[in-house]
């Protein structure tokens, strides 16, 4: 590093930095576009407002639940309100525990959405990583990436979730960890298949020529062509993740002491109050519907429209 | 196994094919395209029909109109395709099936995809001939051995899978499959595109073959014009939807009327003979979505003048069973000459057609 | 390939165990264990020795089928696991038999059918089951056929007299079939999905290739080439998918089992790992995935069965 003068290694720093904002730039052209795009699919849209919906709840839940989650309802007589049916005072009823049945779905969205968009974030960024490094480098990375792929498909995933929990504890976080260590396996196939082509354009081709680095070219030229399919399984991962979370929660390894939809669904269960109780068992179940078609549409949707548009560009 | 019966009346007067006023119209969301913008000819028996142009052209069309294998948003919007009296546009699917492949058979074009990859090459091929006849799987079986030799393949290899052939075998596996009925006509839709040189004279020399020994006419669709003039009695030259050229072929090879075929002509390299300089026709053509007023080559055409902006012409007679749309016919021996100047193609990238008379006045003194 | 899978699967069950809290023993020696027991456990696993010695013990133990002794019911782990097998697989696999005739065929209908309200509709259908948490649809049919309506028990293999003495008796009885019905009838709502859109999408693919074309100017009947040619090149890509799938039909085979009370692999699984019952967890599971990766293998083979370009290679 000796004999570098002080202006060429501005210069480099000056080079990193516009490098930088432009990687910035060409996320946010690509963004806004895809936002245009995206905005023709009617499906993505309603999936959209869906999913923002209940963002909103999940924000505003804790001012507008009616009571806390784990208190204590009870009857005129000082008994306990188990198992009522939904009345004004309770519009989804109790649980065995007397519990609101509403102050605890509208609570149990947080849960929903955060898993939701934290998973899909995940899989998303762990899956376009891998995807990309293995399609562009090629050869034994792309091998050896490969393999972890197809060894790590012969692991159940709620199973091995299961065994997460068992052994680290039962969190959020530890389901979050299995999500994130096992549902980004397709999303680095397919987006292994993108690069392979893209790599063969004749932009890469030139930005390697002109000397460009790796880093730089897989960046600022493969990133952004890719984004749009990245974005279409994040959107898939966002229903699975909720999924997910929410099995688990029923299997009994979820955190209890977090109202959750899943957990919901495990006390109605255990308590074999299901049978019975439709007020209990119906609404946690529809919202995880609903939350999942709703993501689910996102993506249909916009690839719908995005795959002519693919298309048109080739 | 037969499921194709119905009953059909030809009529033996008439040709075997006969195309009239033909149009075949895309519904798109751009709106509606015409491909194939009126269009009329004859292949009779015993003849190989040549119809040539550049893609998207329309020929492609014609072929799969003819056999009803438009795809789900094409129409046969006028005119009709009659084999033997009987007009294919006009029938029910039972009857149109009970035409296909016994009367008139295809040749599609890419052999490389034409043959369904997970099925047995002779299995194939006998599915088409007890869809038609009563016999027996052994007899297919015979038949389909004959078909093979027919066509200079093993017949040893028949029970082998598609990806198994060269693309030159799979071509003549396909030829192979259309004459297991004995057809009259069969469609040859870019019949030796993607195929090498050699492999491709060995093709077209057998579909002479079948024309001479079998009498079976052929239909040949190409972009390549010196395929056709390998193996056509007749020919229709095809332009944007339109026949700009249309006849005998010799006649038409020695004595062409029409500037697009000329320019045709000049752009590729004979099978024999030698390999003079390539002069090709600058420009692209017209958008079918935006056609322009007028004879639809104007805007590439050397020799265009005002008149041609009105109206595209009409078919003509120039000679006998010899047709050309233009409007310049006086003109043809200046035509033919120019023609054959590079200068008179090139002056067209430069200033159009303008410039291409004067330029050409200048050449004359030459 | 397939023994890659396995041995790493074990060697991370083998890593990951040891992390359960009470250390590397734990996962291994019962707390109700007398200390002679104890030191034969101790023994066998090398407890006491370097890291890789013991990961050769346990190799070598798993290799001999040995997955030691459950805490909760005293038995081998591997009797207990063997006896389950066969309760989770009559389940699964009679699932999956018919999600995937059901599924591939109704995928071609849907896929002929392209662009048509009936279409829209059935596509508007497999989306909103498809978004149904499996547990929850357990639950509600349950609660509407079971519960409700009375008309198909409420849980279990087999009702309280029941009683058979070979295995061949017991899965081909009336009252075990009777049993299956609810189960088997929520999990391929659960799995006809993926093979059902699969299909369809092909479907469409294959419609536009030249030999579609080819059949279709032979005078073939539609229904001809819709089965033979289009299908059957259609159905390729469901089974490399079915390959990916079955990961997660096991997850949906654990949850059935819980809702069900269905005596299988993964009820066990989860008792044990609620109870804390480490070998028995272990051992559940390492057989799930040794399913799992099976069923992978199967599913490779019987592709390269159906397309003849794998099968023979090309020029």
């Amino acid at each position: 590093m000796s004999g570098e003068t002080t202006t060429s290694v501005k210069q480099r720093d000056r080079e990193t930095k516009q490098g930088w904002s432009r990687f910035v730039q060409n996320l946010k052209r690509s963004a806004i576009e895809q936002g245009r795009i995206f905005m023709r699919s009617k499906m993505a849209v309603a999936g959209l407002l869906i999913i923002l919906f209940y963002v909103v709840l999940a924000l505003i839940s804790p001012y507008i639940a009616p009571y806390e989650p784990y208190e204590r309802i009870y009857m005129a007589d000082g008994g306990w309100a188990k198992l009522q049916p939904p009345s004004a005072a309770n519009p989804l009823g109790t649980t065995e525990a007397a519990h609101d049945v509403l102050s605890q779905l509208l609570l149990g969205s947080r849960i929903a959405v955060f898993v939701g968009l934290l998973g899909a974030f995940m899989v998303a960024a762990i899956g376009t990583t891998l995807g990309i490094v293995a399609g562009y480098y090629g050869g034994w990375v792309d091998e050896v990436v490969m393999r972890v792929v197809d060894i790590l498909y012969g692991l159940p995933f709620i199973p091995f979730v299961i065994v997460l929990v068992t052994v680290l504890g039962a969190s959020v976080w530890n389901i979050i960890l299995g999500i994130a260590l096992l549902y980004w396996l397709s999303t680095a196939r397919v987006i292994r298949s993108e690069v392979l082509s893209l790599r063969e354009r004749p932009y890469v081709e030139a930005a390697r020529a002109a000397g460009a680095s790796d880093f730089r070219i897989m960046g600022v030229h493969i990133l952004p062509n890719v984004i749009p399919l990245s974005a279409l399984y994040a959107a898939i991962a966002v229903g699975y993740s909720i999924v997910a979370q929410a099995s688990i929660a029923f299997l009994g390894f979820g955190d209890p002491s977090i109202p959750s939809w899943g957990v919901m669904l495990q006390r109605a269960f255990v308590t074999q109050a299901f049978g019975v109780a439709w007020w209990w068992v119906i609404p946690p179940g529809l919202s995880i519907t609903l939350i999942v078609t709703g993501a689910y549409l996102v993506g249909r949707g916009y690839e719908e429209v995005v795959n002519p548009q693919l298309q048109q560009k080739e | 196994m037969r499921q194709a019966n119905a009953d059909l009346d030809f009529d033996d007067d008439a040709p075997l094919l006969d195309v009239t006023d033909l149009e075949v119209t895309y519904r798109t969301r751009s709106g509606d395209l015409v491909a194939v913008d009126h269009i009329d000819f004859t292949v009779n028996e015993n003849e190989i029909f040549g119809l040539v142009g550049e893609s998207g052209c329309g020929k492609s069309t014609v072929a799969q109109a003819m056999l009803g294998l438009l795809p789900s948003n094409g129409d046969v919007s006028a005119g009709s395709v009659e084999f033997r009296g009987i007009d294919l546009t006009d029938l029910e699917k039972r009857e149109l099936d009970t035409l296909r492949w016994e009367h008139v058979s295809l040749i599609s074009q890419g052999a490389m995809n034409s043959l369904n990859p997970v099925l047995r090459i002779s299995n194939q091929i006998i599915e088409a001939i007890q869809a038609h006849r009563d016999v027996s799987k052994e007899q297919a079986r015979e038949r389909t051995a004959e078909l093979f030799e027919m066509v200079g393949l093993d017949p040893a290899r028949m029970d082998d899978y598609p990806h198994q052939f060269s693309g030159g075998m799979k071509q003549r596996a396909y030829i192979a499959m259309s004459l297991a009925l004995d057809p009259d006509l069969i469609v040859a839709d870019e019949p030796t595109t993607a195929l090498d040189v050699i492999v491709q004279d060995q093709i077209l020399k057998r579909l002479k073959e079948l024309r001479d020994e079998l009498g079976i006419s052929v239909i040949i669709i190409s972009h390549d014009i010196s395929v056709i003039a390998e193996t056509c009695n007749r020919l229709g030259v095809m332009y944007s939807g339109k026949l700009m050229e249309y006849g005998d072929l010799r006649d038409i090879f020695a004595n062409p009327y029409n500037p697009y075929t000329l320019g045709l002509q000049n752009a590729f390299p004979t099978l024999r003979g030698d390999q003079s300089d390539l002069i090709s026709i600058p420009g692209s053509p017209p958008d079918i979505a935006a056609l322009p007023d007028g004879c639809r080559f104007r805007e590439r055409c050397p020799f265009a003048t005002m008149e041609c902006d009105t109206e595209h012409p009409p078919l003509e007679e120039v000679a006998e069973d010899h047709y050309s749309a233009c409007y310049h016919h006086e003109k043809v021996e200046t035509m033919r000459t120019d023609a054959q100047r590079r200068r008179t193609w090139e002056a067209l990238r430069e200033g159009g057609a303008a410039t291409t008379r004067a330029a050409t006045a200048e050449d004359a003194d030459d | 390939m397939m023994f890659a899978s396995l041995l790493t699967v074990i060697t991370i069950l083998f890593f990951l165990f040891r992390q359960v809290p009470g250390g590397p023993m734990s996962a291994i020696v019962s707390p109700r264990m007398n200390e002679a027991a104890r030191q034969a456990v101790i023994e066998q696993y090398g407890l006491n020795e370097p890291l890789w010695k013991q990961y050769v013990f346990y190799m070598w133990n798993v290799f001999h089928l040995d997955f030691g002794q459950s805490f909760y019911y005293g038995q081998s782990v591997y009797s207990l696991i063997a006896d389950r097998f066969l309760n989770t697989m009559s389940l699964m696999l009679t699932a999956l038999v018919i999600s995937y005739s059901v599924g591939t065929f109704l995928g071609a209908q849907l896929g002929w059918l392209r662009g048509t309200t009936k279409e829209r509709a059935g596509m508007l259908v497999v989306l909103l089951i498809r978004s149904t948490p499996v547990f929850w649809t357990g639950m509600i049919v349950l609660y509407l056929f079971a519960f409700q309506l009375n008309i198909f028990p409420l849980g279990g293999m087999r009702g309280m007299q029941a009683s058979y003495t070979t295995n061949a008796e017991k899965f081909l009885s009336v009252d075990f079939l009777y049993h299956l019905v609810l189960p088997v009838f929520t999990l391929c709502t659960f799995y006809t999905g993926l093979p059902l859109l699969l299909m369809r999408n092909n479907l469409l693919e294959v419609l536009s290739e030249d030999y579609i074309k080819t059949a279709r100017a032979k005078g073939l009947t539609e229904r001809r080439i819709l089965f033979r040619h289009a299908a059957r090149n259609a159905i390729l890509p469901v089974v490399t998918a079915f390959a990916i799938a079955i990961g997660f039909a096991v997850g949906g085979q654990v949850l059935i089992e819980q809702v069900y009370s269905w005596p299988g692999l993964g009820r066990e699984m989860v008792q044990a790992s609620l109870r804390s019952d480490y070998p028995l967890a272990q051992g559940a599971f390492m057989l799930l995935s040794v399913i799992v990766i099976t069923m992978n293998f199967f599913a490779d083979l019987t592709y390269s069965y159906l397309d003849p370009r794998v099968r023979l290679g090309g020029n």
